[in-house]
């Protein structure tokens, strides 16, 4: 287990307190009414968007988990990442009235008032993976503990450049919770360590060629750069194509999540390391923390989940088996 | 009979090519004057000059007797003058009674018309009115034009303008594109406009046409009147050789 | 002189329109509704006790309110023959606006409130006056000018807030707008009701609305009749702009948030609203009945494809059939009219 590193949920909550930021606060569970009816089965799981492999898999937990039970799930999402397509669909799924319903909100404060009203309709509501501003209506909370991710991140570029150096960070957007929890765990550990010197965060708007832009440009500036941690795929590709440009090397690129492109990524040498998220467990803790909600069990406020670190070393071992699916 | 509207040695020349050249032009008030000649004799260019949409080199216009200058389409509608073009200019999504009263639309009484609110049933009714007092093959005015025949459209081309033209009314090709009872239909109609009283302009290339509904047959060439023959005192062949400058008349025989 | 005798004519001056009921039957727009019934008899056969429940159907009201706002403005537009891609971000700009201005002044209050909205209306105002400009003198295609002013409006969002949503909508705002119901109706959907009415009165009963038909129909014939197409255009613009203001301090009274990432696909669904309600894209046509149609279409199919659990993905592919069927008809009724089947297409 030595490129492993999992977090426990007490872990995760020293880092959180010196993080002082990302998710709410966990909440007292007093507030929903009744459980939604006996005999309903029906879970509902509305993904941040359709056809991610994160959200597949997911869902591949949430429906093992199920099974295993015995719920249904009904998996819906919207196009894209956008709370003024996710709510309408939300809407849809309180009215069908399933006994218990896990969504990743898509905006902290546009999902709080859809998401009230379905636990208000009496459904077990659990947020996966991202959260709202004020949780308390929900049962459960289960997310990775995106700081620690942040900080896993620098761990695989201080395995691989164990000498030190500087190190940027590529983004996505301001203002996505999690993603900016991962910059400040990997901000707050690279500050730790007197060996490396930390460039800050330059944003790519989702945009390879930004990155690529931003990457070179950042390489002309600090031509020894040696680590660059970028927060999502795009970030990463356009990374690797800005290292290119610019005639850079030997720098490591580590990437977060490890859906199939990543792997493939990896592979190609693009990125050296991943950190891979563990979304089918969080499925499957959501699953189990619904189920205990509606059957009067204990239930489990806040659940942070860890991460595996996938190089091309541990790719046929446990580092394959944390990749993504693109289907279950 | 004094001319309603004439005009003496106007002038146009376009680069090179003298597109006017001191042409005269005249009508009076009850009469159909026909302007032929061949394509490029200067009937269009003499035309757009009388109603406002082209300027002239020289030569006056004069209407009702005192001299007028119209520098847009719009002034020449001011004082009762209308063109029916070529193309109709209808909107062939909007019903008869809409294409009549396009740009001049009848409005609610009191704040309802203030706030933009139209009068249709008014509308509908004047435009209804119009059509039957110029016999026109239009049974509906509620049908979009577009679904309309060739001779309808004309026929509601035709009464827009009468509409609003009291004083004279140029016809540009009114039946070049109809058949043989719709194109009797347009010259019957046109007679009714003149019986009303107005000065009707047609132009057109039929000269069978032209024979039966004129009362004067004026003929350019060249860019200027090259001839001017009663309708009753002349024939085909007459017109023809004028247009073709086969034979040479001095002008104002009429 | 005595003029040939013409038998007595018989003209119909009152046909089908006058009646409402009369009138929507002629539209454009009947055999869609006809979809929309049957989309809804489905679902209710399917799912009667979840999808033909009060609720769900206040819900779907709620979910169209801000896109119908849009749609009014859309529909002006469109039968102009005109298209307007900026709404989205014309929404979202002007509630940036509104919710930094509202954000500085504090209070949660109905006059902070107020001074948002009058904030947001102006702010889309100016950007349709800038698109009317641009098509209207500018001669600029309105599919490269919305296209242009999309990426601006969204950029300059961007610029005023770095990128992070501004979550600052008064709560009288949230709590009576965006969720504050009227005798079980939400408040959101009987304003957008309210727009919807006056935009079809103002369509379909005033010279504005006869001249947007006008020029959409044949833009020479409406300037030889004296028509000032220019300024009508910008109006035009300018009404659909100001609309996705109002819309974007609707937006921020239902998300409470800026929505700048989000609003992506909103231009496109309004679009194609109104298309599907049979609104022509080659101008002169349309009805704000149909676009209301249009719009529920496909809310009512993702609402009850969620109910019923189909796939997210068979939602797209509904939406998009029902769309091309719907221009489809309408070329074949275009075609027939212009052969001179009389076929009335209102």
């Amino acid at each position: 287990m030595r490129n492993t590193i999992t977090l426990t949920a007490l872990a995760a909550g020293a880092s959180l307190a010196l993080a002082a930021c990302s998710t709410g606060a966990p909440s007292d569970d007093g507030t929903a009414p009744a459980a939604g009816g006996d005999g309903n089965k029906e879970i509902a799981f509305v993904q941040g968007v359709a056809g991610d492999e994160f959200y597949i898999t997911m869902e591949c937990g949430i429906k093992e988990k199920a099974a295993e039970l015995g719920y249904t799930v009904k998996t819906q999402g919207p196009q894209k990442f956008d709370p003024t397509l996710q709510k309408p669909i939300v809407d849809s799924v309180t009215a069908s009235k399933p006994a218990a319903l896990l969504v990743a909100p898509t905006d902290v404060e546009a999902m709080q008032a859809p998401l009230e009203q379905a636990a208000q309709a009496g459904i077990k509501v659990v947020l996966v993976d991202t959260t709202v501003n004020d949780p308390s209506f929900a049962v459960s909370q289960i997310s990775s503990d995106n700081v620690g991710g942040g900080a896993a991140a620098f761990e695989a570029i201080k395995a691989a450049k164990p000498a030190g150096g500087k190190v940027l960070v590529i983004s996505t957007d301001p203002g996505v919770s999690t993603v900016d929890a991962r910059v400040k765990g990997f901000e707050d550990a690279v500050k730790a360590d007197t060996s490396f010197s930390y460039l800050g965060v330059q944003y790519s708007h989702n945009d390879p060629a930004t990155a690529a832009n931003l990457v070179s440009a950042a390489l002309q500036k600090d031509p020894d750069i040696v680590g660059i941690f970028a927060t999502n795929l795009f970030a990463a590709e356009g990374s690797a194509t800005g290292v290119r440009q610019a005639g850079g090397e030997d720098i490591t690129i580590v990437g977060f999540d490890a859906g199939p492109n990543q792997i493939k990524a990896l592979e190609a040498g693009t990125v050296q390391a991943l950190v891979a998220q563990q979304p089918s467990t969080i499925g499957s803790d959501g699953v189990e923390q619904a189920d205990a909600a509606l059957s009067g069990g204990s239930v489990t406020p806040t659940i942070q989940t860890g991460f595996t670190i996938i190089t091309k070393e541990n790719l046929s071992g446990e580092g394959g088996d944390a990749a993504y699916k693109s289907s279950c | 009979m004094s001319a309603l509207f004439e005009a003496h040695n106007l002038s146009r020349r376009f680069g090179r090519v003298q597109a006017l050249d001191h042409a005269e032009f005249d009508v009076g008030a009850g009469e159909v004057v026909a302007l032929i000649g061949d394509n490029g004799a200067g009937k269009s260019t003499l035309v757009k000059a009388l109603t406002g949409n082209l300027d002239i080199d020289e030569g006056e216009i004069l209407f009702e007797g005192s001299p007028i200058h119209f520098t847009t389409p719009h002034d020449a509608s001011e004082v009762g003058i209308e063109v029916v073009h070529q193309d109709l200019a209808l909107a062939p999504h909007l019903d008869s009674a809409e294409n009549m009263f396009l740009g001049r639309e009848l409005m609610r009484p009191g704040i309802l018309g203030k706030l933009g609110f139209m009068d249709n049933s008014a509308m509908r009714q004047k435009a209804a009115v119009a059509f039957s007092e110029l016999g026109s093959a239009v049974r509906s005015v509620v049908v979009p034009v577009g679904a309309m025949s060739g001779g309808q459209k004309q026929s509601v081309a035709i009464a827009r303008s009468v509409a609003w033209a009291n004083k004279v009314l140029f016809l540009d090709e009114p039946t070049a594109a109809l058949g043989v009872v719709q194109t009797k239909n347009v010259l019957e109609t046109i007679k009714k406009v003149r019986d009303r009283g107005l000065a009707v302009v047609l132009i057109s290339h039929s000269m069978p046409h032209v024979l039966e509904v004129a009362d004067r047959v004026q003929v350019l060439r060249l860019g200027r009147r090259v001839a001017t023959y009663r309708a009753a005192d002349t024939s085909v062949e007459e017109l023809v050789g004028a247009m073709t400058g086969a034979l040479d008349k001095k002008e104002g025989a009429a | 002189m005595t003029t040939t005798s013409t038998p007595p004519q018989t003209i119909e001056t009152t046909a089908s329109h006058d009646g409402l009921l009369e009138r929507i039957k002629s539209m454009q727009s009947v055999w869609i509704l006809g979809v929309l019934v049957v989309i809804v008899a489905v679902f209710g056969a399917l799912s009667p006790t979840t999808f033909l429940t009060a609720g769900n159907i206040t819900n779907i009201a709620q979910n169209v309110s801000i896109w119908a706002v849009l749609a009014v403005g859309m529909t002006f537009v469109i039968i102009t023959s005109g298209i307007d891609l900026s709404v989205g971000s014309v929404l979202v700009v002007s509630s940036v606006v509104a919710a930094k201005s509202m954000d500085a002044m504090g209070g949660q209050g109905w006059s902070t409130a107020l001074i948002g909205l009058v904030l947001a209306v102006i702010v889309g105002l100016g950007w349709g006056i800038l698109n009317g400009f641009l098509v209207a003198k500018a001669k600029v295609p309105p599919l490269i000018v919305t296209l242009g002013t999309l990426s601006v409006a969204l950029g300059i969002a961007q610029i005023i807030t770095g990128g992070l949503d501004i979550r600052a909508a008064p709560d009288v705002l949230q709590d009576n707008i965006g969720y504050g119901r009227l005798a079980g109706i939400p408040a959101i959907t009987i304003i957008a009701l309210i727009v919807v009415v006056v935009g079809g009165i103002v369509l379909h009963r005033t010279r504005f609305g006869r001249y947007t038909y006008a020029i959409g129909s044949n833009e020479v014939s409406a300037r030889r009749v004296g028509i000032n197409v220019d300024r009508k255009l910008i109006q035009i613009y300018a009404l659909s702009g100001l609309l996705a203001g109002f819309a974007g301090i609707l937006s921020l009274a239902q998300y409470g948030t800026t929505t700048i990432a989000g609003q992506s696909l909103t231009n496109l669904n309004v679009i194609a609203a109104v298309v599907i309600g049979g609104t022509s894209i080659f101008g002169g046509q349309g009805s704000m009945f149909g676009s209301m149609v249009g719009l529920f279409i496909p809310a009512v199919l993702q609402s009850g494809f969620v109910i019923i659990g189909v796939s997210p993905y068979w939602q797209t592919v509904a939406v998009g059939t029902i769309l091309i069927a719907a221009v489809y008809v309408d070329q074949q009724r275009r075609a027939a009219a212009t052969r001179g089947k009389g076929v009335s297409t209102a």
